[in-house]
């Protein structure tokens, strides 16, 4: 599965809005997720990618919609 | 080895109500309710100002410790929002209890200063004798020197608490105290002068979950506890729904975890102390009880306590 299906299908497991299909659209103004599902979001993203999201990541610019979840997973050696 | 010999607490009169806030912002108390759990706050009223919040919890705790202000060993104010630059609210604080010539000095640490102050008393009472920790804040005053703005009126409120730190066996024996500071986000959390609260509210409350959970984690796996073991759970009372986050993250019988920012708000440093000081009121704890306290903020900084309420 691509990577972007891969985090379509992981982010719909605590989206409470309908995910946006602009790429850089914010997933936090669109209702999508807050800052507690995020919480989630980043702690299933670690399971699903094989990835650890360090305390100094841990911010909401680097997950606020899909280009920059790709973005991040990508130079963070997703697997 | 410490103790607390007792907390104390002022709540001034003043109220703001959803009802009060959803009118000034154009939203519903409903909504209000939803994304914080806080039903009222408490405020300052007329001339009343910070020191006279930690007058009054510090007069409180010494009352409840059985214990005269010229017995006191140092004071510790802890606030992040002073009445003036220097001195300090703990100058204040001991002009007006008449206390000795001893240490007084301010932590200006906002949220987690009645948290480090702990740990600062526990480990220097030794030295100084009887140590008051007193937290105050005025967190509407505070709100009030810039535009106001939802995300931060509706959650703080202002108020005291304050506990009294001994060397040796007490009430509450202090057996550990953790607090750590990372400024990577620091500007997430700030005040700087002449301007209002700044709150990265994602930012703050995506460290403050992640935090204080693996804190309080820490600090039961360093003391051979699980969380179980635990009588009773004092957070720093930021937001009901990270409380309720904590809960469910670390398992804990909701039961066990002491709520009442539901009633005052977020009141910054003074909160757990706050809360500490009704569930002593409310004879919450019992003898041999295990108490674990955590609170965040400013910085960042975040900490935990564990303190056992000494057997019959």
């Amino acid at each position: 599965m691509a990577l972007d299906d891969r985090i379509l299908e992981t982010l719909g497991r605590v989206a409470k809005a309908p995910i946006p299909t602009d790429r850089e659209t914010s997933l936090f103004d669109t209702g999508v997720i807050d800052s507690f599902d995020l919480l989630d979001f980043v702690a299933d993203l670690e399971k699903e990618f094989k990835v650890k999201v360090p305390d100094n990541d841990l911010h909401p610019s680097k997950f606020e919609s899909l280009a920059k979840i790709s973005a991040y997973l990508n130079t963070h050696g997703a697997s | 080895m410490s103790a607390i010999l007792g907390f104390g607490h002022f709540l001034p009169s003043g109220v703001i109500s959803n009802d009060m806030l959803a009118a000034e912002f154009g939203v519903t108390p409903e909504w209000i309710l939803s994304v914080c759990g806080i039903v009222s706050r408490r405020k300052v009223v007329e001339e009343e100002n910070v020191c006279d919040l930690a007058e009054d919890a510090a007069l409180r705790c010494l009352q409840n410790s059985q214990t005269s202000a010229e017995k006191l060993g140092a004071i510790i104010a802890c606030t992040g929002t002073p009445h003036r630059q220097f001195p300090g609210v703990s100058a204040e604080v001991q002009k007006r209890i008449k206390a000795g010539t001893i240490p007084a000095f301010d932590l200006h640490l906002a949220s987690i200063s009645g948290l480090f102050g702990l740990a600062l008393a526990s480990r220097m009472c030794e030295q100084w004798g009887p140590t008051l920790v007193v937290a105050a804040e005025t967190m509407t005053s505070a709100l009030a020197q810039g535009p106001r703005v939802k995300e931060t009126a509706i959650l703080f409120g202002d108020g005291a608490g304050a506990c009294l730190v001994a060397p040796g066996d007490g009430p509450l024996a202090i057996r550990d105290v953790q607090v750590a500071s990372d400024a990577t986000f620091s500007d997430a959390l700030r005040m700087d002068f002449g301007s209002t609260l700044q709150m990265d509210g994602r930012t703050v409350i995506m460290h403050a979950a992640r935090k204080l959970t693996r804190s309080v984690a820490e600090l039961l796996e360093k003391n051979s506890l699980r969380v179980d073991d635990v009588g009773l759970f004092v957070f720093h009372q930021a937001n009901l729904r990270l409380l309720e986050r904590l809960v469910q993250e670390l398992k804990i019988d909701r039961g066990r975890c002491f709520i009442n920012g539901d009633k005052y708000g977020n009141t910054s440093s003074a909160s757990w102390l706050i809360a500490a000081s009704e569930a002593q009121a409310a004879g919450l704890l019992v003898p041999g009880t295990k108490v674990v306290i955590a609170a965040f903020g400013a910085g960042l900084s975040w900490g935990a306590a564990l303190v056992e309420v000494e057997s019959a």
